[in-house]
């Protein structure tokens, strides 16, 4: 069977650069035309359970009812199948509680002949069909960002940068069943689909994405490069991708680059040089140093070369190391961008007449230039930007410390803890909700104290944090009518921490390490059950203001990032505004600059001009 | 430990004051982190957390802030505690309800904390965006304006 096939395909998975483990599956099953991609979330090992329960499930389902079922009807009871038997998966243990997986799965009928392809989805993994060199997306991401755009909440712009674009609004195993969205594409020779998780386009742009699928590599080799892409750009995910070729175009475009193309460049090097040297490479501030011509032939034939490379290997890495070396060794030294973004722009308009040039002589050629050459430029934009993204997060590693200093300088003052109460973030810090002993029976009082002693002695002696907590907590108990009191031991345990994982994670392990010791001491003292409850009921909501309280402290610290955002963002408007502002009144002035009759009438004046019939001047 | 979750499932109105007007998806959200802490017990940390952490950043996601996914959580735990204790004659069963609501609501605090700083975290990495373009922008505008006042310039002269 295998051997009659026309469809390729390949798969290619990868942990990333941030993740432990990999909690992506997939399926390549070339015989029988199925393809899938699952996403898994949850707790510990839950997520990889679950994207491998459903791909069996899936995959089980699948090949069985393969041809006994229409097709979009088979794609659809398989993941309703798979998404059971997660339900099932996590009922059944209760480690597994929660767990769900994205799913995007791919049939092809016939794979002989492939005219079709059906395609199913449930979260926000993805399929995308890559059709003469575009690529366009085939399913809608099942995320709750994704629905605030389709009810026009918010903006396709906004929802890119959304902090929760990643929430999903649908999986499999979160309920017994879910919908299930199918579509089905037509296929044509040379058509290529992309299934793929969210760790690709996450951290990938979908130019990259679409440049290396149109590369006219085997779908292996693409795998691999889409996988590297996505560990370039950050492999802050688990990255999964499979690539199904959907049968051979007549005569891939790609050959002829790679031969003619690439040597036709080539040839035409000193002509690439000549135009960069004539749009004013040797003056650029990035050229000083050196000779004008030694500076020319450096920046502007190394391009030319890389991007000769790379035509004739079709790859983009060449140019990519060209303009990271360039950037990279201009921002260093302090060179500014302004400068970097006018070489690069010589560079393009180079590239762009020496294949206008190509054109002339032969057209074919020179349309298939274009397009190679366009990737190629986008690549160039890629790796600058790549730079760029490194600096900023440098930028921002900065910030962040510089704010851990300026906190650590801020004193707590009384003043401070009033003006805290004054809007209190969290609603029990209010006046008349106190809490304390104080209204608590003698023998409550007594279980709570006799908690407390015993949790402490409970906790390790060196564990400070904790002791510093079962403090806090008994404090809170006996003085906690005041308000005031409350945020004094919640500001105190908080004390100076950064805003990040690492210095807000001890704490609340921490915390949640007194609640087990308090509640365990709270069993042991040798009161009646009612008592008990008592005590429990006053340590509990003790411990609970007492956490919320610290989460109001670190929800007030971060709350001026939002603030300086928008002071900033409304700043860029302005100036963007001012900026228009000034293109018309450019524009204007060019136009009236290039009107001859305001040469040819200097005796009528803007007001008599203005006072003329309409249509009179036109006739005239 | 069903019929316990039965019967705390009983008070949903009277938590989350429907009958009031005063519930909220939020607040319904969280009562059901409860249950669904008590319906796992206290062996799977794993699976309570992925589910106030799915909780919190559903309603995030939706567009509360995080103050009032705090306000929320205050709200829930201290009206449940007052509920329990009035409704339930089994003090050990009221003590598991407290634990319970406890846990949840350190769980809840902590996701909405760490949701904070990552939301804080976005915004300083935006800004710094922002000033970026608006370097960019600035010298479009010197640059425009120079222009515009070379051109008077010359025609003056």
């Amino acid at each position: 069977m295998s051997a009659a096939v026309a469809v390729e395909a390949a798969g290619s998975t990868d942990v990333g650069r941030v993740r432990a483990g990999n909690e992506d599956a997939m399926l390549v099953d070339v015989e029988l035309g199925l393809y899938a991609v699952f996403d898994g979330m949850g707790g510990a090992k839950a997520g990889e359970i679950a994207a491998q329960t459903a791909r069996d499930a899936f995959h089980f389902y699948a090949r069985r009812h393969r041809d006994e079922l229409p097709e979009i009807d088979l794609l659809e009871n398989a993941l309703l199948h798979a998404c059971a038997a997660v339900y099932d998966a996590a009922r059944a243990d209760r480690n597994l509680h929660g767990m769900g997986t994205t799913a995007v799965v791919c049939f092809i009928p016939d794979l002989q002949r492939p005219r079709k392809a059906v395609i199913a989805h449930v979260g926000d993994s993805r399929a995308y069909l890559l059709r003469n060199g575009r690529l366009s997306q085939l399913t809608r991401d099942h995320t709750i960002v994704a629905e605030l755009v389709a009810r026009g909440m918010i903006s396709a712009e906004d929802a890119e940068r959304h902090p929760y674009k990643n929430v999903l609004s649908r999986n499999l195993g979160a309920r017994f069943e879910t919908a299930v969205d199918v579509v089905t594409a037509d296929l044509g020779p040379g058509d290529r689909i992309l299934l793929c998780s969210d760790g690709l386009y996450g951290y990938a742009s979908i130019e990259a994405i679409q440049y290396l699928l149109g590369s006219g590599d085997a779908p292996e080799l693409v795998a691999g490069d889409l996988i590297e892409l996505a560990l370039r750009g950050g492999g802050g995910d688990n990255v999964t991708v499979v690539v199904i070729d959907a049968g051979q175009d007549a005569e891939t475009g790609t050959q002829v680059v790679r031969t003619s193309g690439a040597a036709t460049l080539w040839e035409r090097r000193a002509e690439f040089i000549a135009v960069a040297r004539q749009q004013g490479l040797g003056r650029s501030p990035l050229c000083r140093g050196l000779p004008t011509d030694e500076a020319i032939e450096l920046v502007a034939g190394s391009f030319c070369e890389a991007l000769y490379h790379d035509l004739e290997k079709s790859t983009g890495v060449n140019v990519w190391t060209f303009a990271q070396n360039l950037g990279a060794g201009w921002l260093d030294h302090g060179g500014d961008w302004q400068v970097l973004r006018g070489v690069l722009d010589i560079l393009q308009a180079a590239s762009v007449a020496v294949v206008d040039s190509i054109r002339a002589d032969d057209r074919r050629l020179g349309a298939l230039l274009d397009i190679a050459v366009a990737r190629a430029l986008i690549v160039v934009e890629l790796a600058v930007g790549n730079l760029l993204a490194d600096r900023l997060r440098s930028v921002e590693a900065e910030l962040v410390d510089l704010q851990a200093v300026a906190a650590a300088a801020e004193p707590v003052t009384e003043a401070g803890r009033s003006l805290l109460l004054e809007d209190p973030t969290v609603p029990f810090l209010r006046a008349t909700r106190g809490v304390s002993m104080a209204g608590a029976s003698v023998e409550i009082a007594a279980a709570v104290d006799e908690s407390v002693t015993i949790a402490r002695a409970a906790a390790p002696a060196n564990a400070l944090l904790v002791q510093r907590t079962i403090a806090a907590l008994e404090a809170i108990a006996v003085h906690g009518e005041d308000p005031a009191a409350v945020v004094a031991e919640a500001r105190e345990l908080y004390g100076v921490r950064t805003l990040d994982d690492v210095g807000l994670q001890p704490l609340f392990a921490a915390v949640e390490r007194v609640r087990l010791l308090v509640t365990t001491a709270v069993h042991q003292t040798r009161h009646s059950d009612a008592i008990k409850a008592g005590a429990l009921r006053l340590i509990s909501t003790c411990h609970h203001r007492l956490v919320a309280t610290i989460t109001g402290i670190i929800l007030d610290a971060v709350a001026p990032a939002s603030q300086r955002l928008k002071e900033a963002q409304r700043a860029t408007s302005a100036l963007r505004q001012e900026l228009e502002r000034l293109e018309r009144q450019r524009t204007e002035s060019d136009r009236f600059a290039a009107e001859p009759a305001t040469e040819l009438t200097p005796a009528l004046s803007p007001d008599e001009d203005d006072a003329r019939p309409h249509g009179e001047g036109d006739a005239g | 430990m069903s019929e316990l979750v039965d019967r705390v499932a009983v008070l949903r109105d009277e938590v989350l004051d429907a009958a009031g007007g005063g519930s909220s998806d939020s607040c319904a959200e969280l009562f059901e982190a409860v249950l669904s802490a008590l319906t796992l017990g206290s062996e799977s940390v794993a699976g309570i957390e992925a589910t106030v952490q799915d909780a919190v950043s559903r309603r995030l996601a939706w567009g509360a802030s995080e103050v009032q996914l705090l306000a929320d959580n205050a709200w829930v735990f201290e009206r449940l505690i007052a509920a329990v204790e009035r409704a339930f004659r089994d003090h050990d069963e009221e003590m598991v309800v407290i634990e319970a609501a406890t846990h949840v609501s350190v769980m809840v605090s902590r996701a909405i904390a760490m949701s904070g700083v990552a939301r804080a975290a976005h915004d300083r990495a935006a800004r710094v965006r922002e000033e970026m373009a608006q370097r960019q922008l600035r010298d479009a505008v010197d640059k425009q304006a120079q222009q515009l006042a070379g051109r008077s310039s010359s025609r003056g002269a």
